[in-house]
């Protein structure tokens, strides 16, 4: 097993120095950033910190103008997107679909490029099993379009599921993108989806999740790592990372963690916000 | 939530039984097109204006398969081997090309509206046409009759292919095309070469007006063994090319960065896409002049009965493609015997009525 | 051909250039008026059993004036005259639109076509077939009118009847000529091709109709274009016509002088005082085929209603 800790050790997919200027601006400057197999990594920051840039670096849809990025010690750029989509798969925010594809379709989407070379019955059963894990098994039938954006984003998750567990049978290190993959839905899902995040990091996979709700971001991160105006500020285990001097910067509100006694993690009530602004 | 849910044989029963369903309707109307095309490709060899018994029109097929040429003498061989079956067979290609592009387009471009002539090919090819029947007996002179091609055709060609690169260039910048900047540089093109165009009819004699508009309204009137060894090189790459592109246009429904993500080469396929419908419209059009309607409305059809999946729609839209306009084509020649409708009208006087209908009789509004 | 040996039909593509040649040499002799009538034998090409396809407005007509209307198997859409052409005979399509398999299934021994009949690989075929084809070349000339009635009746095998129309059509040319000469005052015409949408489409220079004009002995006022071309309202005022001619309508739906000089274009013409409108079936006026010197009388006598213009002597059937 002493191969398996060092595979561990080693950084799935690692940033360095990342830059990204568009039309003038710097979205992403001196960002370096390492994910690890077995590891949930939580993106968080205001609007406009460049969370969304940054994990279109590490994904390889956006070439940084500035670092690299590489996979298992390879330079992204040099790997063809079809051995990528094998190692990784991406749930971006908003997915509009052009045409009426039914769920099933969708989810099928993840699976029929990198599963091809799986036996018929074997991708069948990966996609149910997908679907179900998201929730969404009983909307399979349904055209995508006519899906709430909540179902929608399950939907997609299911996708991204699909891509993981064909890509699974090429590659067995592999890295999980969600970026605000609990927006749009009830509290109920969110916790269901951010488990089987944390799932599939605990089977081996590197995950990173940008996410707005601090609190689940404390919750679920084995490690947190903030972004204000296009740099990391802060990265580490969730408890020693996020303090109320970093809140109050980063996001500009005047609020103290509480730290309550089960297991002291912290967690963050904006009730405090409105006690304060009811006060002189 | 176990490791074992996400491959479990629980779920799947419930989806194969989608599937299947879906499958046994697929397989249906696959069947029944492919039936019908079959008829109609033995339809347009079997009828026209010369009326040719169809045991002698077998007969005939059957001598020029065998080698035996004792049948294949006189006019009704003549009409048979020299008119009918190169008729139909570019009938076949330029209608499955012309489907396909549609299909391509739409996919590429993520808008259902999309036709082949988006990547500028028809404006170019327009353009040029009216350029060589207005100017090409100034320009040309008596050296037109003595050059070894159809100087129309391959202006037509050219010129559609001279204003895609034209797109295509515009619109990449670091090795990446945007589609949307080709969508808006196409209408703009699209507008100039109209222009143009217009100005060229402005200075036309009415007789070249009169051919322009013949040729503006499609015909596959002039098919011949030798215009089909000219297109046939051009158009068929581009059906061979289906399987390469199914996937990659699905992943494309999702958008170019989810479909980069499934592992698509976006930018190889996008590329791949473009060439290829240009030449095939391209040559089309030289061919068979401006047939519109077919690269809307077939990829529509399929899409309404089997559902906007490319590794069915691609394929079946060429077979759509190519029986209908096989049949339209027999209905050009038949219904004002012994001369002929230009084809254009006739493929949207039988499609559009046909393609209302199905919209009109759906329960709820169609999703795009 | 009956020196000829029968060939498979893929080589008989090419009996027609000798023909063509041999037709055209002859027409330009009789044309000219050198050869006797007994120098004119030409190769006999076509029999009492021809069944010939007309395609061309003049080739019908002069096969009709020729008195060969019997052996007309198929016309085209601009064979306009006579009107029993396109009633009786099938219709084969626009002549530079044809369908080769509607032709061919008309059993044509012949074909008698204008220049720039089409689409060039519908001749090919044609000629593919065996059915021999005749190319009348195109001239819109008062020698061309001659030269053209000659090569279709020589292609037709009626070189003698022929002949004598072109000679007729000859003399009427002359005799128009003659009438011409005495013209004094020569009145500016504008031919308008259509008013639509308040637009004026005029012929030019170099237009059929301006060569109808100056035979008729009128000026063509808007010889400053060319071809025909739409025309401003303030550039029709500057051409001043004195007589406006347009075409005679199929559907009934002429514009009556009332309505067409009171457009503003018009109002301020010479013509609008007048009410100089000339109305003329557009097929005799720009057919430019066997009577062409009586429309262009008519024309004259239109132009100047005063002068007392004859009739014509020498009058082309039919």
């Amino acid at each position: 097993m002493s191969s398996r800790s060092d595979e561990a050790a080693r950084p799935l997919v690692s940033g360095r120095d990342l830059g990204f200027v568009a039309g003038g601006r710097h979205l992403v400057s001196r960002a370096s950033l390492d994910l690890r197999a077995g590891e949930t990594t939580i993106l968080i920051g205001p609007n406009g910190a460049g969370k969304s840039t940054l994990l279109r670096l590490l994904t390889g849809e956006a070439k940084p103008t500035a670092g690299v990025v590489t996979l298992e010690g390879a330079a992204l750029a040099s790997i063809p997107p079809w051995r990528l989509a094998c190692q990784r798969a991406v749930m971006a925010q908003q997915a509009r679909l052009a045409f009426p594809f039914s769920v099933l379709e969708v989810a099928r989407l993840g699976v029929d490029g990198v599963g091809r070379a799986l036996p018929r019955a074997r991708r069948e059963a990966l996609i149910g099993g997908c679907l179900l894990a998201a929730g969404v098994l009983d909307l399979a039938a349904r055209p995508y379009q006519t899906l709430s954006g909540g179902e929608q984003q399950r939907v997609q998750f299911a996708r991204a599921l699909c891509q993981l567990e064909a890509g699974r049978s090429l590659a067995t290190r592999q890295a999980l993108f969600l970026d605000e993959p609990i927006a749009n839905l009830d509290l109920s899902h969110q916790l269901a989806l951010l488990d089987m995040a944390r799932m599939i990091a605990a089977r081996g996979a590197a995950v990173l999740i940008v996410l707005h709700d601090i609190n689940l971001a404390l919750t679920y991160a084995d490690r947190l790592v903030v972004m204000d105006a296009g740099e990391i500020v802060a990265q580490g285990a969730p408890a020693a990372t996020l303090d109320d001097a970093l809140l109050r910067r980063v996001f500009d509100v005047d609020l103290g963690l509480g730290r309550p006694p089960p297991q002291n993690l912290p967690f963050l009530l904006p009730q405090q916000h409105r006690q304060a602004a009811a006060t002189p | 939530m176990t490791q074992a849910a996400l491959a479990r044989p629980g779920p799947a029963a419930a989806l194969t039984v989608i599937a299947a369903g879906r499958r046994r309707y697929a397989m249906l109307v696959i069947l029944g097109l492919i039936a019908l095309c079959l008829a109609l490709i033995f339809l347009g060899v079997g009828v026209g204006a010369v009326s040719i018994p169809p045991g002698r029109v077998a007969g005939i097929l059957l001598a020029r398969l065998t080698g035996g040429d004792a049948a294949l003498d006189g006019r009704e061989a003549l009409v048979v081997l020299n008119i009918r079956l190169p008729r139909v067979l570019l009938g076949l290609l330029v209608g499955a090309g012309l489907a396909v592009s549609g299909a391509l387009m739409q996919g590429l471009f993520r808008n259902p509206l999309a036709d082949p002539g988006l990547v500028g090919v028809s404006a170019g090819a327009g353009l040029a046409a009216a350029a060589t029947i207005v100017l090409g007996d100034r320009l040309l002179g008596g050296a037109a009759a003595r050059l070894p091609f159809a100087v129309l055709p391959f202006g037509a060609f050219c010129g559609g292919l001279i204003s895609t690169l034209l797109l295509y260039l515009i619109a990449t910048r670091r090795g990446r095309t945007s589609v949307a900047t080709m969508l808006l540089a196409g209408v703009a093109l699209g507008a100039l070469a109209g222009a143009l165009t217009g100005l060229l009819a402005f200075i036309s004699d009415d007789r070249q007006l009169r051919d322009l508009t013949f040729w503006s309204l499609g015909s596959l009137g002039g098919a011949s063994w030798t215009k089909l060894a000219a297109v046939a090189p051009i158009i068929l790459p581009l059906l061979f090319a289906l399987p390469l592109l199914a996937r990659g246009l699905n992943g494309l429904m999702l958008g170019e960065a989810e479909a980069f993500h499934l592992g698509v080469p976006v930018q190889r396929i996008k590329a791949l896409a473009i060439v290829l419908v240009a030449l095939a419209v391209g040559a089309s059009v030289a061919a068979a002049g401006v047939i519109g309607f077919v690269g809307i409305v077939v990829p529509h059809l399929i899409r309404l009965a089997l559902g906007p999946d490319h590794r069915l729609l691609l394929p079946l839209s060429a077979l759509g493609g190519a029986t209908l306009l096989v049949a339209a084509d027999i209905v050009a020649r038949l219904v004002v015997s012994p001369a002929e409708l230009p084809l254009g009208i006739v493929t949207a006087a039988m499609g559009a009525p046909f393609f209302l209908w199905l919209l009109l009789r759906r329960a709820h509004v169609v999703e795009i | 051909m009956p020196d000829r040996p029968e060939l498979p039909f893929r080589k008989t593509a090419r009996p027609d250039r000798r023909e063509i040649l041999a037709a055209v040499g002859l027409t330009l002799a009789a044309a000219a008026g050198f050869a006797g009538p007994g120098a004119i034998v030409g190769p006999v090409v076509a029999q009492k059993s021809d069944r010939i396809v007309a395609l061309g407005g003049v080739v019908t007509e002069v096969l009709y004036a020729l008195g060969l209307e019997d052996r007309i198997v198929g016309v085209d859409t601009t064979s306009q005259f006579p009107p029993e052409a396109l009633r009786d005979k099938p219709g084969v399509g626009y002549v530079r639109a044809l369908s080769v398999e509607g032709i061919l299934s008309l059993r044509p021994s012949l074909v008698i076509a204008i220049e720039g009949a089409g689409p060039p690989d519908a001749i090919a075929l044609l000629k593919e077939a065996g059915v021999r084809l005749v190319t009348i070349p195109e001239d819109l000339s008062e020698q061309g009118v001659a030269v053209r009635i000659a090569a279709i009746g020589a292609a037709a095998g009626a070189s003698e009847p022929a002949r004598r129309l072109a000679e007729t059509v000859q003399a009427g040319f002359e005799e128009l000529a003659a009438l011409r000469a005495r013209v004094v005052g020569k009145r500016r015409v504008l031919f308008a091709l259509s008013l639509q949408n308040g637009r004026t489409m005029v012929g030019g220079a170099n237009s059929t109709a301006d060569a109808m004009i100056r035979l008729a002995g009128g000026v063509n006022a808007a010889a400053g274009v060319e071809g025909y071309k739409p025309m401003t309202d303030e550039a029709v005022i500057a051409a001043a016509p004195e007589v406006v001619l347009m075409m005679r309508n199929s559907s009934g739906h002429d514009a009556t002088p009332e309505e067409l000089f009171a457009m503003p274009a018009f109002s301020a013409t010479p013509a609008a005082g007048a009410r100089a409108l000339v109305r003329m079936d557009g097929l005799y006026l720009l057919g430019f085929g066997p009577r062409a010197p009586l429309a262009a009388r008519d024309l004259m006598a239109a132009f100047y209603p005063d002068a007392a213009i004859p009739a014509l002597k020498t009058a082309a059937a039919p």
